[in-house]
C-alpha cells in the first residue's frame, strides 16, 4: 500500500507539478513516457512517486514517444489505468497513435503541455500541438492556470472511464506560463481525490484469460464507417458527462467549471474567444475596460473537443462583435478557433461580426495591454456596423502590419 | 499588486529563490506567482525570474511587468544587464556586490537617479561562508525581507524551515545562517 | 602570449549571445536559413578562423564570456601539446595551431573545467582560476610538480 502524501490546504505549485500530484492520487498504475520539455517534470515526478513508495505504479521507460503512447495503450488495453505527459515533437511523434488508443476506446489520460512546433526549433508555448490534436478522437480538456491543470486531471480520469465514454483525454496546459509558473494551488487530500476519482472499472480487459479478446482489428469499408461513427457518437455524448462531473467536482471543491467558460458576459457588446492562460489576461483587459465603461466580455471552451458548438452559441448570442485568438500557426487557413466559432455562430439570428487574430507563437508574449486594443477594434467595428480591418490579422509581430480578407460588401 | 523581477544566471537559484518567496508569502493568506523566463538557457546564460504578490488570486499571465522590487544575485549582471527596465518612481533596487553602495552607483549611471532606493548586500561572499557555494539566492531573500518588511526575519525563517524541510538539517541551517547574515548585513 | 584577442577576427565576440538585432517577418531568411559566411566560402577550410568572414548570425560574431564564473588559465611551459584539451572542448575554444596549444578564446569558453580534468600533465597545463585573476598572477601561483605517492 503506497504511502499518503502530506498535502497542506493551500500549495504554490506550478502546473507541471499539479499534474503529477493528480496522476499520484489517481493511483495510476502505468505511466510510460519519453519526457520532452515543458512537460518532463509530469512523469519525473510520477516516477519519483513510485520509487518513494507514494504510488504503487509502474514506470515504463521507452525509446521514443511513439513508443510512450503504444505501452499506454497496450497497458489500458490490459486493463489498468494509464496516464503519460508530452509537448511538442512528441506529441507530433505520438499522433500516429493517438488515433489507435480513440479507435480502440482506451481511457488513457495524457496531460500536454503545450509547446510550438519546430522549425524554427523553439521549446515556448504555443498551441500547435492542440491543435494537431483536434481530429485524434480524444477528449481535449484545457486548464488556464496551475490549479486546473490540477482539477482537469483528476476529471479526465472520471470522464475517460465513464462507461458511456471510455474515450482518451487530453489535459492541456500552456507550456512555462503555466507549466513553470507556481501559483496558489488547493488539492485535495490524498483520500478525497482518490473517492473522486474511485477504482478502475475494467473494459474487455485484454488480461482477462476467461475472456480473451483481440483489441483493434483490420476493417475495410465493411465495418470502419460504422466504428468510427459510434466514436464519434461517443464523443459527442460526452458533453453531459463532462457537465455532470463538473458539477460533482464543484461540489466537492467549490470550483465549478463549465464546458464553455464566460466571463463579463451577461451585458457584454464585444468579447474576445481564447484559450489558456490568455483567456485570464484578457478577463483582466476586460475588468479595466469596464471601468472605462466598454462591455467588454470573455468566452473559452473549456472543452476544445467535443468542440461546444452550442454552448458557444449560447454564450456569444448577444454580443456584436467577437475576436477569436488562435495560438497556432493556422498554416493557409483561417484560425481553428475562428472557423469553429464562426460556423456556430453563423447559425445564430444575431450573427455578430467576426475577426481572427493569430497570435503568442513560439511564447511571444500576451500583454493585458494588447488584448484591450483588441477589445477596441472590435468596439469600432460595432460602431462602424461593419468589420473595418482585414478579417484575419497578427498581433504581436515584427515588422510591416499582416492581414488576410476583407469583408465583401456591394 | 506587489511585483518583484530577480536578475540572475541560469544556475544561481533564482528561480528556487522566486518560489520559496512564494511559498513563504502564501502562509500569510496572500496570492502568489512565481515565473522565470528561461528556456533551453544553460547554466551560465542571463535569466530573470519574477514574483506577483496580491491579496486576491493573479489572473494576469503577461510576463511584462513593472517591478516594484529589483533583485540583482549576480554582481556582473548589476552592469551589463538592463536592471532599471520599466521601472517605477517608487521602485527598490537590491544588488549583490562586493563594492560598497557608493562605489556600485558610481559606476552604473542608471543608478545616480535612483541613489536613495537602491541597497547592497554581498549574497556572493555570504553564501560562500555559510553554505559552501555561490548560491546566492537564499542571502537575497534575508536582505529582501528586511528592505521590503513583509515579514518578521522570525517569521521568514520558520516558514524557510519547512519550504526546505526534506533537506538535512546542516543544509537548512546555512541557509538560515545565510538569510539572517543578508538580513543584517543589508545597508 | 594568451591575450584575451588570441588568434580573433575584429567582429569575433562582437556581441553577446541573443542581442541579435531583432527584424520584422519581412526580413528574416526564409526556412529559418542562416548563412556561417559573408560571401563565397569556397576554400574556407584552408583560412585561419581569423581570415574568415563569418556572418553575424555565427556563434563565432557571439560570445558568452560573461557565463563564465572561473576560466581557464593556460601555462605553456608544462605543456606536451597533446591536443587532449582541444579534442574534448565542448565550445571549440583551445587555440590550436599545427598540433601546438596557443591558448584560450575567451570569447567562447563558458568555463567548463573540461580542459583541466583531461589534462594529463604533472602539473597540469590548464587551471581554473577566478575570473578577475591576472594571467601572471595565475601563472606565479601555479603548484610544483606532485610525486608519486610511496607504495
Amino acid at each position: 500500500m503506497a504511502q499518503k502524501y502530506d498535502i497542506k490546504e493551500t500549495e504554490v505549485w506550478d502546473g507541471n507539478y499539479a499534474a503529477s500530484q493528480a496522476l499520484r492520487q489517481a493511483r495510476v498504475d502505468v505511466v510510460a513516457a519519453y519526457p520532452i520539455t515543458p512537460s518532463t517534470p509530469i512523469v519525473e515526478n510520477y516516477g519519483n512517486y513510485v520509487a518513494n513508495g507514494y504510488v504503487d505504479g509502474e514506470f515504463v521507460m521507452v525509446e521514443s514517444e511513439h513508443a510512450a503512447m503504444s505501452g499506454c495503450v497496450g497497458a489500458a488495453a490490459s486493463g489498468g489505468r494509464v496516464a503519460t505527459a508530452t509537448s511538442s515533437q512528441g506529441f507530433a511523434l505520438m499522433a500516429e497513435v493517438l488515433y489507435q488508443a480513440s479507435g480502440m476506446r482506451l481511457p488513457i489520460v495524457l496531460t500536454v503541455v503545450n509547446r510550438a512546433l519546430a522549425s524554427p526549433l523553439n521549446v515556448r508555448g504555443d498551441h500547435s500541438d492542440m491543435y494537431l490534436g483536434r481530429d485524434s478522437g480524444w477528449i481535449q480538456i484545457d486548464a488556464f492556470n496551475a490549479e486546473e491543470a490540477y482539477d482537469m486531471t483528476l476529471c479526465a480520469f472520471r470522464i475517460g472511464e465513464h462507461l458511456n465514454v471510455r474515450l482518451p483525454v487530453m489535459v492541456h496546459q500552456d507550456g512555462f506560463i503555466t507549466s513553470h509558473t507556481a501559483q496558489n494551488v488547493h488539492p485535495l487530500s490524498d483520500d478525497d481525490a482518490y473517492q473522486f476519482v474511485g477504482d478502475y472499472k475494467g473494459v474487455d480487459d485484454m488480461l482477462d484469460f476467461s475472456r480473451p479478446v483481440t483489441y483493434g482489428a483490420q476493417t475495410e469499408e465493411d465495418w470502419h464507417y460504422e466504428h468510427k461513427a459510434k466514436q464519434h457518437k461517443a464523443l459527442m455524448d460526452s458533453r453531459a458527462v463532462i457537465d455532470e462531473i463538473f458539477e460533482e467536482y464543484g461540489k466537492l471543491t467549490g470550483r465549478n467549471y463549465k464546458r464553455v467558460e464566460s466571463y463579463m458576459m451577461e451585458d457584454a457588446e464585444v468579447a474576445i474567444v481564447a484559450l489558456g492562460t490568455t483567456v485570464e489576461t484578457c478577463r483582466v483587459a476586460a475588468e479595466e475596460l469596464r471601468a472605462e465603461g466598454i462591455k467588454a466580455g470573455v468566452v473559452a471552451p473549456r472543452c476544445f473537443r467535443p468542440f461546444p458548438f452550442d454552448n458557444i452559441r449560447e454564450a456569444l448570442k448577444n454580443v456584436k462583435a467577437v475576436a477569436c485568438l488562435d495560438r497556432s500557426s493556422p498554416g493557409g487557413a483561417m484560425g481553428a478557433l475562428f472557423n469553429e466559432v464562426s460556423a456556430a455562430l453563423y447559425t445564430t439570428e444575431a450573427r455578430p461580426l467576426v475577426t481572427n487574430f493569430i497570435y503568442g507563437l513560439g511564447g511571444r508574449d500576451f500583454s493585458i495591454k494588447e488584448a484591450k486594443r483588441i477589445f477596441m477594434e472590435q468596439k469600432a467595428h460595432v460602431d462602424a456596423g461593419h468589420i473595418t480591418t482585414p478579417i484575419q490579422q497578427f498581433s504581436g509581430l515584427r515588422g510591416p502590419k499582416l492581414g488576410f480578407f476583407e469583408t465583401k460588401r456591394s | 499588486m506587489i511585483e518583484i523581477r530577480w536578475h540572475s544566471r541560469a544556475g544561481q537559484g533564482a528561480v528556487t529563490g522566486a518560489k520559496g518567496l512564494g511559498d513563504v508569502v502564501s502562509t500569510t493568506g496572500k496570492e502568489v506567482q512565481a515565473f522565470a523566463l528561461y528556456g533551453s538557457a544553460k547554466r551560465g546564460a542571463a535569466m530573470r525570474a519574477y514574483n506577483r504578490i496580491d491579496d486576491k488570486q493573479i489572473i494576469n499571465h503577461e510576463k511584462f511587468m513593472l517591478p516594484d522590487y529589483v533583485l540583482v544575485i549576480d554582481p556582473a549582471l548589476a552592469f551589463t544587464d538592463n536592471i532599471t527596465e520599466n521601472d517605477k518612481e517608487a521602485t527598490k533596487y537590491i544588488i549583490t556586490t562586493h563594492l560598497d553602495k557608493e562605489s556600485l552607483i558610481k559606476e552604473i549611471p542608471a543608478l545616480q537617479e535612483r541613489a536613495d532606493r537602491v541597497f547592497v548586500v554581498d549574497c556572493m561572499q555570504i553564501s560562500l561562508d555559510t553554505i559552501g557555494r555561490a548560491v546566492p539566492n537564499a542571502p537575497m531573500l534575508g536582505a529582501f525581507v528586511k528592505i521590503s518588511g513583509m515579514f518578521e526575519l522570525d517569521y521568514f525563517l520558520e516558514s524557510m524551515k519547512r519550504v526546505l524541510s526534506k533537506f538535512p538539517q546542516k543544509i537548512i541551517d546555512a541557509n538560515m545562517d545565510a538569510i539572517t547574515r543578508a538580513y543584517n548585513e543589508v545597508k | 602570449m594568451q591575450e584575451r584577442d588570441l588568434c580573433a577576427a575584429e567582429n569575433r565576440g562582437a556581441r553577446e549571445l541573443g542581442a541579435e538585432k531583432l527584424v520584422g517577418w519581412d526580413e528574416v531568411q526564409q526556412g529559418v536559413v542562416l548563412n556561417s559566411f559573408e560571401g563565397d566560402a569556397t576554400g574556407i577550410v584552408l583560412k585561419k578562423a581569423e581570415e574568415r568572414l563569418y556572418s553575424d548570425f555565427n556563434s563565432y560574431t557571439a560570445t558568452v564570456a560573461s557565463w563564465r564564473v572561473q576560466k581557464p588559465v593556460f601555462n605553456i611551459d608544462v605543456c606536451i601539446d597533446c591536443q587532449n584539451c582541444w579534442v574534448w572542448c565542448p565550445d571549440s575554444s583551445i587555440i590550436s595551431r599545427d598540433k601546438q596549444m596557443l591558448g584560450i578564446d575567451y570569447d567562447h569558453c563558458k568555463g567548463c573545467e573540461v580542459c583541466v580534468q583531461v589534462c594529463p600533465t604533472n602539473p597540469k597545463s590548464l587551471l581554473m582560476f577566478a575570473e578577475h585573476t591576472e594571467l601572471d598572477a595565475a601563472l606565479s601561483q601555479w603548484p610544483e610538480k606532485t610525486k608519486k605517492e610511496e607504495k
